[in-house]
């Protein structure tokens, strides 16, 4: 079960660029099945029984999404792949794209039919140039072939793919900023409900997807929702991306099964800790990530924090930084709180007005010019962000601060 | 459909959001941003409980049986950090503000006793050379615009609330820049160019967005003894500025007292009738009616006192100066305050 690679399986055996390539390896054959032989709601089924949850980090059940759209009585919907990406320390999207860009193509395209979708867009971050080329050169040769276009593979379903570009905001792969950016508006979080699968794009339901998420729908398809769900882990099956940065001897993207632990993932996949450097701890799901110490490591990352004995630790978007004690702390808070006050969309006041002054504070502690009085500030506003920010950014922003100050104890 | 509001049983309609419909009981929660017409939750200060969890009340919609608790010990403490974190931002010019006592951020930062221990004032007037090397880098974007005739511009005092740019029939504004860089401003940091229905100043809870004026010129006419001061009261506003002083100003209702008080000679009242031909009643009073009573149009000063501060690009030589219901209340502000020789709150 370790060796199963569903979505890093050609990478580096095919030429990106050539769908022949792509084909010689069953691509679109995903596709073909679901055309000749299956119902959009079949799909769906199949989806929903894989148990394949979220990989933009959330880990929101992906059947019930489409099904909720696809279930909407409203005649226009939108499917959305979300290729943002601007997670610090996380890169597996891109790779994606860079790889095997087909396999997210016929995932998008499947997705988007099963739901009803007449457009999907692609929206991708801004300075992902070439990821952008090497899609849109993908979208071409998949037209030649009919994948999309009108009358697909000869059949009755029509589907347009449009590429969005947007400018490259953090706050832009959140699904209602997302969806405000394509309308043309700014990139700034829409209150929810209504959820965008209710209303979403244009006022109509729309599904968002991570385009992770999308890359295991055409291998659900050939081999069945139930095969899925054997693998990894039993509430958030599959396999996952996991980005190894840091202190690793081998950093780089490695696909395994949910479940795995943090310190295997360290270990057998990575190598292990680089030599004459000590592990300090692992920050897991990039800026926003939570800080785990070395007796921590046991944990099995999960999409749901299970109920169960196990210790399992919520891997976000898996990418997983680790730190020896080599580091300057000072270096790394400024980084995260410059990131956040930086990437805040600014419009409520504790994640505009926070975020700055933990980074102006964390600037103060680097100058050694910390006071009393900021460490008392510092426990309000990580309180202020997680319990009253508009979107989950603002309270994003307070969890590798406050594991800091709490488990790291950086005031000392 | 019932909900309880803390503890007590009421009545709402389906659709509506609980700030509303505590409003409607008598229940009061406080908010900088929200308005009747837009509720977007961006200054976080209204915030209930709602099944333990901190809502904004503004625009979370009632539920059938839903319980929410409008006071409580993280209610206060959301609102007075959040609160602290805004006026921290803010310029921190109370004594010398124009809005001084008419601002809403201040009316909230003495309720909830705000008084800034904890941050160093973003924007504003810094003294100290420690503090100015602490803040240099902290600076945001302020954007200061006079150049326009009717609207003084002033981002220091800004609170980013939205209001402005929501209620603009022109969406001459928008937030420009994001995160702690943000700052409400038109495209491109162009000089205002709009019709100046003055929307915007009406609904701007600080100083943020203020009357043009020559505020000094306006007092010294009013107070000289050789000006014979005339105010044209616009169709409906008298109602306006007895609101705007109404809170913490003066108890007075009696607004030709006041403006008697102000130094206003003769006061003349338009009518709904008077609509289409305003311009030609103050042609009439530099001609007609000085020629009347014999006094020399030179040493009339005519004040148009209307919510149209559009009219402030139209001063001509029968139109010395045009009034807000704001800058009406401010003078009243600043002569009680002469009068009683303090501040009073
Ligand atoms: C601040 C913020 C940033 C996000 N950035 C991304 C992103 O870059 N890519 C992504 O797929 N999802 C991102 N998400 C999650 C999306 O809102 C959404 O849940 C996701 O795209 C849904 O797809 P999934 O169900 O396949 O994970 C972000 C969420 C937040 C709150
Ligand atoms: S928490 Fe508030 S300011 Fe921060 S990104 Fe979300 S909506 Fe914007």
């Amino acid at each position: 079960m370790k060796d199963i690679k569903i979505i890093t399986e050609h990478w580096g055996k095919i030429d990106p660029l050539k769908i022949e390539d792509y084909l010689g390896v069953g691509g679109y054959e995903a596709l073909g099945k679901f055309i000749s032989k299956m119902k959009p709601e079949e799909v769906v089924e199949e989806i929903k029984k894989s148990g394949l949850c979220g990989r933009g980090g959330a880990g929101f059940s992906t059947g019930n999404k489409l099904e909720s759209v696809a279930n909407n009585p409203k005649a226009e919907k939108y499917f959305i792949c979300n290729l943002e990406e601007s997670e610090p320390g996380t890169y597996k999207d891109r790779l994606i794209v860079d790889n095997n860009p087909h396999l997210l193509l016929e995932g998008i395209i499947i997705s988007a039919l099963s739901i009803g979708a007449k457009r999907a867009y692609i929206y991708i971050n801004g300075n992902f140039e070439k990821q952008k080329e090497i899609l849109e050169r993908a979208i071409e040769q998949a037209k030649e072939k009919k994948y999309w276009g009108e009358n697909i593979l000869g059949s009755e379903y029509n589907l347009e793919i449009e590429i969005f570009s947007g400018a490259g905001a953090y706050i832009c792969g959140e699904e209602t900023a997302l969806i405000n950016s394509i309308k043309g508006n700014r990139g700034e979080p829409k209150y929810r409900p209504p959820y965008p699968t209710q209303a979403g794009l244009f006022g109509c339901p729309t599904a968002v997807n991570n385009a992770e998420t999308i890359s295991n729908i055409p291998w659900i398809i050939l081999q069945g929702g139930k095969e899925y769900a054997k693998i990894g882990a039993k509430n958030s099956p599959g396999t996952k991306l996991f980005i190894l940065s840091g202190a690793v001897k081998n950093p780089g993207v490695y696909e395994a099964p949910t479940g795995i632990t943090v310190k295997e993932l360290i270990e057998e996949y990575a190598g292990g800790i680089q030599k004459g450097k000590e592990f300090w701890f692992a920050q897991i799901g990039g800026a926003c990530g939570k800080l785990f110490l070395e007796k921590e490591l046991d944990a099995k990352l999960n999409f749901s924090v299970g109920t169960g004995r196990d210790l399992s630790v919520q891997m976000g978007s898996g990418s997983i930084l680790v730190v020896d004690k080599s580091v300057n702390i000072h270096d790394l808070l400024i980084s995260w709180t410059d990131f956040f006050r930086r990437e805040s969309c600014g419009k409520c006041v504790p994640c505009r007005e926070g975020t700055f002054r933990l980074w102006e504070i964390a600037k103060r502690f680097r100058d050694n010019k910390i006071s009393d009085r900021d460490k008392e500030a510092v426990k309000d506003i990580l309180w202020t962000l997680n319990n009253t920010t508009f979107c989950p950014l603002g309270k994003f922003s307070a969890t590798a601060f406050q594991d800091a100050v709490e488990k790291l104890k950086i005031w000392k | 459909m019932e909900i309880k509001i803390n503890n007590k049983i009421y009545e709402a309609k389906e659709g509506e959001g609980i700030f509303k419909v505590c409003k409607n009981n008598g229940i009061k929660i406080p908010t900088l941003c929200s308005s009747k017409e837009f509720q977007e939750g961006l200054c976080r200060i209204c915030v209930v409980e709602i099944n333990g969890k901190l809502m904004t009340s503004c625009n979370t919609k009632v539920a059938e049986g839903m319980e929410i608790i409008t006071e409580s010990e993280n209610i206060d403490k959301a609102r007075r950090i959040n609160l602290e974190l805004l006026w921290a931002d803010h310029a921190g010019k109370c004594a010398t503000c124009k809005k001084n006592r008419m601002c809403k951020l201040q009316s909230l930062a003495e309720e909830y006793k705000i008084e800034n221990f904890h941050f160093i004032p973003r924007k504003g007037e810094i003294t100290g050379q420690e503090e100015l090397d602490l803040i240099r880098d902290n600076w945001t974007r302020v954007v200061v615009e006079n150049e326009n005739p009717c609207i003084s511009r002033n981002s220091e005092f800004c609170v980013e609330c939205r209001k402005c740019i929501n209620v603009c029939p022109e969406k001459a504004f928008g937030f420009n820049h994001r995160g702690s860089d943000i700052v409400v401003g038109t495209p491109y940091e162009k000089v205002l160019d709009c019709s100046f229905c003055g929307e915007c100043v009406r609904v701007c809870p600080t100083a943020s967005l203020m009357d043009q004026n020559n505020y000094g010129e306006i007092v010294e006419t009013l107070d000289d003894l050789k000006k014979f001061s005339v105010a044209v009261l616009d169709f409906g506003i008298e109602e306006k500025i007895l609101e705007q002083i109404k809170i913490g100003i003066s108890p007075e209702k009696d607004l030709n007292k006041l403006l008697i008080n102000l130094g206003f000679e003769k006061i003349i009242s338009l009518s709904e009738k008077d609509k289409d031909n305003e311009d030609e009643i103050i042609k009439q009073i530099k001609t007609d009616y000085a020629k009347q009573e014999k006094i020399n149009p030179a040493d009339i000063a005519v004040f148009f006192i209307s919510s149209k501060i559009y009219k402030k690009k139209n001063k001509n030589e029968f139109l010395d100066y045009v009034l807000s219901e704001r800058e009406v209340a401010r003078l009243v502000r600043d002569k009680e305050k002469i009068k009683t020789g303090k501040i009073r709150l």
